[in-house]
C-alpha cells in the first residue's frame, strides 16, 4: 500500500457514495423548497417530501460505515474510528449542553437537524486531533 | 508495547514504505508501530513477524509492569 490514504480503492468508493448521497440531499431539499408551502399541514404528501432528504442523510451515514468496513488498513482504520469517536464527542456535548441552556435561560433555540451538521464539524476537529496528536 | 521494528528494518536496509508494502499497509502504520503510538492486530504483528523471519517476541517486547 504505497498511496496516501486518502487515494485508496475504500475511500475513492466513499467519495463517490458521498457525493451521490450529497447530491440527493441538495435535489431532494430543493424539490421540499418548491413544492411544500409555508405552514403547510402535516399531510402524507409533505411529509414524505420533507422526509426525502433523510434518505441523503442516511447515504453519508451508510457510506461512512462503509469506509470503515472496506479500509484495509487497521492503523488508518483505528484513526477513522477515533476521528468518529471525537465528532460524537463534539455533537451531544454541544447539543446536549445547549438543551440545558435552552431549558434554563432565553437562548436562541438549536433546531435539532443541526445536530448532523454538528457531527461534521466534530469530524473535523478530530481530523485536526489526529494531525495535532502526530497520528 | 515496545518493539525493535526499527532496528529489524535497518538492519535489512528497507525503508519505512518498503516494508509497508511487503506488509500490505500504509507508510504510517509502519511509522506508527515504529514509534510505538500504535500496536498492531495479532494478525498484522505475525506479518511482521514472518517478514523477517523472527517470532513475534523477538520483535516486540513485553513491558514489565513497574512494582
Amino acid at each position: 500500500m504505497t498511496c496516501h490514504p486518502r487515494s485508496t480503492p475504500a475511500f475513492r468508493r466513499y467519495m463517490r457514495r458521498f457525493l451521490i448521497a450529497t447530491g440527493l440531499y441538495i435535489g431532494t431539499f430543493m424539490i421540499g423548497v418548491r413544492l411544500v408551502p409555508d405552514d403547510a399541514p402535516p399531510s402524507p404528501l409533505y411529509i414524505g417530501l420533507a422526509l426525502l432528504p433523510g434518505l441523503a442523510i442516511l447515504g453519508w451515514i451508510w457510506a461512512m460505515g462503509r469506509l470503515l468496513i472496506e479500509m484495509e488498513d487497521e492503523y488508518l482504520r483505528m484513526l477513522e474510528v477515533r476521528k468518529f469517536m471525537i465528532a460524537t464527542a463534539f455533537a451531544l456535548t454541544i447539543s446536549g449542553v445547549w438543551g440545558l441552556l435552552e431549558l434554563y435561560v432565553t437562548v436562541p433555540r438549536l433546531p435539532v437537524f443541526m445536530i448532523f451538521p454538528l457531527w461534521c464539524v466534530g469530524l473535523a476537529v478530530g481530523q485536526i486531533w489526529n494531525r495535532v496528536s502526530g497520528a | 508495547m515496545k518493539n525493535r521494528l526499527r532496528v529489524l528494518r535497518a538492519e535489512h536496509g528497507w525503508s519505512q514504505q518498503a516494508l509497508a508494502d511487503k506488509l500490505g499497509v500504509s507508510r504510517q502504520s509502519v511509522n506508527a508501530i515504529e514509534t510505538g503510538k500504535y500496536d498492531p492486530s495479532l494478525p498484522l504483528a505475525f506479518r511482521i513477524s514472518e517478514c523477517f523471519g523472527l517470532p513475534i517476541e523477538d520483535i516486540f517486547l513485553r513491558e514489565e509492569p513497574s512494582s
